[in-house]
């Protein structure tokens, strides 16, 4: 019967009802949605939809400084969703966009899938695929050769990974230098200087009434954003009596300060001068102890930065300096914070030290909402707390003595400095001058094209792991990362190549392998006493626990470390700004790429840059009326100069951006570094001036001013923004409040 | 009606940092966003998190409103359906049925919330990332609707779970994935006809719920809680972007540090 004879009998009788619906007449057309066409939903699933059951693991990820506890559903052998551990003491269940996307790390379609050997030129991305077997004795043969000049390159490491880098170190008498984001290395130097700490700093959010933050991007990429975030929603949530207020100081509407409940925009890299200003304000009006300033400010004068002699190099009044340091002075508990581009000028150092001294002056250091100093690692000798990376100027002869064959080895792990250093620096002319370079990354990005050989790790979700967070919760806390799948390619985890090369090189490990130095760790730790593992005997018993918790952490001995008052000032300074452009070029780490790191990933390129919406690409951030101004608007393609170089990207018009300022986010230009991430936009890194921090040395990257030129040339602008119509803005009303008394 | 789920957001917490948004990209096998899905505005976001502008430069705010479906009790998008594949359940959701849709997408037309999306393209990964599909959710084929589901999947294993201990399914037993990512709490599932349950108790005790185009009658099952403006932008700078002079500002007295 053809079909249409077919539909036509079938629609012509009756029995056409029963054939098609497998049911009694009496259960159709009497128009119940429930009863009528009863199909089964593929979203209301039988039971037996689905076989299997599914596993849930605990683990850890270092990836950013404070890192974080996951669990991670595992089904069939296959990692499906990471979620935050409820049980680990940082995120409490709570988790990122960047977590959530390490399923795509694990599964992403161009991760390397075993050893590759270099086959045409370095940088060309060509390479021949050989076995461990082969890439071992290879490996051997260059540690070997490489003994006594060797430099490893990591991202930073704490706890095993740290102990068994330190090791290596000593085994093969080469050189560690770590690479990480420069402005937490002004960070970490200010910590020292002002709290006579080695930690980053944890913050008591939750009992405080009143942040005024300088810059740091708390809520997003800085130090330990799901913790800060967790503390955040206790300040609104008013858990310390009342909501917190929350006041943001900057040059920018960032995504963070976006919640902030007032912005004060303040010329860049004057944040410092404003803090003096403040506590100047503070001191003279008797808001608080004048004694106490004197000897936190140590040598400098306040009175030179009364408001207004400040108000305008900072671009503000002086009426609001005033209103400011009244406001901080008096609620408390308070806690001034300062970070990212606060840090990342050539006063950086500055300008963080004259802002977290305003903690001494508002008795916030170590008290009950305030700046909280984290305790050592439980067992610093086999878990090393994090230490800071190397800073832009201390690359230089680093890479000068790559340049010069002063270097034979060059071991690159979970780092990308070819892409994140100023190609003024030139190291990637340096590793292509023939020093042997070996690469232990799972995608071809722009350091590992120049590697001879790459040896793939195993990624977070694959690989053991022993870390000591920093910033921690504030007591002693050690994240376990244990492997949840098997190895989904043919990888191999960098810790055991360490220990093998350490070997090799006639070094002596206590450890022959990653899993046995955890587990043997792990037996330390329960030796040590104390913890959240109470009335477990058997070591193997102990072991299983500390995997099921996600950890080890002691909460009884919470409190905060003794500050060492500031001893040694920093010089008060002024920016300095390379170039002659009439703009300040503000490059911003966004929330999902952060500095270009996680480019490699779909979900983060495709999840909006919260104030401007964008994804996919690099944009400069415009003043409406400096766009109206120069002629352009979003979507038009400009010309940005620098004195370093010149990159054409699309506008923007952004109503927050200040009319002197023209924002760029980091994350994009990459040239090789996945199908998701190569040759799409521009890097920051590659067009800014390489200006230094004067005392720290590291990079300056928000010191430069750039000019702008339209280039007659549009594109569309891919963005979350207009795919929907606009509510009506009476449907997003807002509480305008009045202080309770 | 045993369970009428629903959700509180409370936007003086949200931070805008969407981790709601990939949480729910991870758990409910939504395909990739790519840069054409976006210029083309085919994006595929069951809860997405808007940006809103009060102000210019120098007095300026930007605002953040996460909106995942509303869960209409009376859904606008479920009548106009012809083949009945937007439904409403006996607990309150409103459902869409994949193998029912004919794509005619008279239901989004019909959504004043945006948040039902079609399927302009059969969705496809690499086959590597294929491993991570959650197994317990459809992936839906070109031309059907589709749109945030308060993660059934989670809500059928709990059901199921309790049902073979023999009872109902308690506050906390489970979370969307929106929800369960969320740091500081500003998203929080559970069952508005529980009186014990934290969303019924918010709901009840909060002056700063209110629904988005609640004038609709459609009574949402997201009940959002109004930003806290403890520093509002001077009068004359407010509204540059959106003119809502004509309304009403609400005046309330609330504990401010």
């Amino acid at each position: 019967m053809r079909r249409r004879d077919f539909l036509k009998l079938v629609a012509a009788s009756g029995a056409g009802a029963v054939v098609f619906t497998g049911c009694d007449l009496s259960q159709f057309g009497d128009g119940d949605p429930k009863r009528e066409f009863q199909i089964q939903s593929a979203v209301d699933n039988p039971q037996d939809f689905a076989l299997g059951r599914d596993l849930w693991y605990a683990t850890a990820y270092p990836g950013i400084a404070g890192g974080s506890g996951l669990i991670v559903r595992v089904y069939e052998g296959r990692a499906k969703k990471v979620d935050g551990n409820p049980d680990y003491p940082l995120n409490m269940g709570r988790s990122t966009a960047l977590e959530q996307s390490l399923v795509q790390e694990l599964y992403h379609p161009d991760r390397i899938g075993g050893p590759l050997k270099l086959k045409g030129d370095r940088g060309s991305g060509s390479f021949s695929a050989l076995s461990w077997g082969d890439a071992q004795n290879e490996f051997n043969s260059m540690i070997t050769a490489g003994k006594g000049s060797t430099l490893l390159i990591t991202g930073p490491v704490s706890g095993s990974e740290a102990a068994v880098v330190d090791q290596f170190t000593k085994a093969i008498g080469g050189q560690h230098v770590t690479y990480e984001p420069e402005e937490r290395i002004v960070l970490r130097e200010a910590m020292r200087r002002v709290f006579g700490s080695e930690h980053l700093p944890a913050f008591d959010l939750g009992n405080a009434q009143f942040l005024l933050n300088f810059g740091a991007e708390f809520l997003n990429d800085w130090i330990s954003p799901v913790h800060l975030s967790i503390g955040y929603g206790a300040f609104r949530a008013g858990v310390g009596g009342k909501r917190g207020r929350y006041w943001h100081v900057g040059p920018q509407l960032s995504a963070t300060a976006a919640n902030a409940d007032k912005w004060v925009y303040i010329n860049p890299g004057t944040e410092g001068l404003v803090a003096l200003s403040l506590a100047q304000v503070m001191t003279s009006q008797g808001l608080v102890d004048k004694g106490a300033a004197s000897s936190i400010y140590n040598g400098i004068s306040l009175d030179d930065y009364a408001p207004d002699k400040v108000a305008s190099k900072a671009g503000i009044s002086a009426d609001q300096i005033t209103e400011m340091a009244k406001a901080f002075a008096g609620a408390k508990p308070a806690i001034a914070m300062a970070g990212t581009s606060a840090a990342a000028h050539t006063n950086g150092l500055f300008n963080l030290t004259a802002v977290y001294a305003l903690n001494y002056l508002v008795g916030s250091v170590g008290a009950k909402g305030g700046v909280m100093l984290n305790p050592d690692s439980p067992l610093p000798d086999v878990l090393p707390n994090m230490t800071g990376g190397t800073s832009y100027r201390d690359w230089k002869p680093i890479v000068d003595k790559i340049k010069s064959g002063g270097t034979k080895l060059v071991l690159v792990h979970d780092a990308n400095p070819v892409y994140g250093l100023p190609p003024a620096i030139g190291l990637k002319d340096a590793l292509g001058a023939g020093t042997k370079v070996v690469s232990f990354s799972n995608f071809l990005d722009e350091t590992t094209t120049q590697a001879d050989l790459v040896l793939p790790t195993l990624v977070t979700l694959e690989d053991w792991g022993l870390h000591v967070p920093d910033p921690g919760p504030g007591y002693p806390t050690v994240a376990l990362q244990q492997p949840v799948v098997k190895p989904f390619v043919d990888a191999k985890s960098f810790v055991d190549l360490l220990i093998g090369a350490a070997t090799t090189a006639g070094g002596s490990l206590p450890w022959k392998t990653n899993e046995e130095l955890v587990r043997t760790v792990v037996g330390q730790l329960q030796q040590a006493g104390g913890g959240n593992i109470t009335g477990v005997d058997d070591p193997k018993e102990y072991f299983v626990t500390v995997q099921g918790q996600g950890g080890w952490w002691d909460s009884n001995k919470a409190a905060s470390a003794a500050p060492t008052a500031p001893a040694k000032p920093t010089n008060a300074a002024e920016p300095k700004f390379d170039g002659n452009g009439e703009y300040y070029l503000l490059p911003y780490p966004t929330n999902s790429l952060s500095y270009g790191e996680n480019s490699h990933l779909p979900w983060l390129q495709a999840l909006p840059e919260p104030i401007s919406t964008n994804v996919w690409s690099t944009w400069v951030d415009v003043n409406t009326s400096t766009a109206k101004k120069l002629g352009v608007e979003t979507g038009d393609i400009v010309k940005l100069t620098t004195s370093t170089g010149s990159v054409e990207v699309a506008v923007y018009m952004n109503p927050s951006a200040p009319t002197d300022v023209l924002l760029v986010p980091f994350g994009q230009g990459h040239v090789i570094f996945s199908r998701y991430a190569e040759k799409r936009g521009e890097n920051p890194f590659a067009f800014i001036a390489a200006q230094t921090e004067a005392e720290t040395g590291a990079l300056a990257w928000a010191a430069t001013k750039v000019s702008i030129k339209k280039a007659n040339k549009k594109v569309r602008v891919p963005r979350l923004e207009g795919s929907v119509p606009a509510y009506q803005l009476e449907e997003f009303p807002i509480i305008e409040v009045e202080a309770a008394e | 009606m045993a369970h009428r789920w629903g959700m509180t957001i409370d936007l003086d917490l949200c931070t805008g940092c969407q981790a709601c948004v990939v949480a729910c990209q991870a758990e409910n096998n939504i395909p990739i966003n790519t840069e054409e899905n976006f210029q083309q505005r085919r994006a595929i976001e069951w809860i997405r998190v808007e940006r809103y502008w009060e102000g210019e430069f120098p007095n300026v705010k930007a605002r953040y409103i996460p909106v995942p479906c509303m869960m209409c009790e009376n859904a606008p998008c479920e009548p106009v359906c012809p083949v009945y594949a937007s439904y409403h359940t006996d607990q309150g959701l409103n459902f869409q049925v994949y193998n029912r849709c004919i794509g005619t997408r008279y239901c989004s037309v019909n959504c004043h919330w945006h948040v039902r999306f079609f399927n302009f393209w059969e969705p496809k990964w690499p086959d590597s990332l294929k491993q991570q599909l959650n197994p317990l959710v459809a992936v839906r084929s070109r031309g059907v609707m589709e749109k945030c589901s308060f993660c059934i999947q989670r809500i059928d294993h709990a059901e199921q779970s309790a049902q073979l201990q023999g009872r109902d399914v308690k506050d906390g037993d489970f979370t969307t994935a929106c929800a369960q990512a969320c740091p500081t709490r500003a998203i929080v599932f559970g069952d508005l006809n529980n009186a014990d349950s934290e969303v019924a108790k918010t709901v009840a005790s909060t002056k700063r719920g209110y629904q988005l185009l609640a004038d609709l009658g459609t009574n949402p099952a997201v009940v959002y809680l109004k930003k806290i403006d403890a520093d509002p932008l001077p009068e004359d700078s407010k509204h540059k972007y959106f003119d809502s002079s004509q309304y009403t500002r609400v005046k309330e007295t609330v504990a401010v540090g």
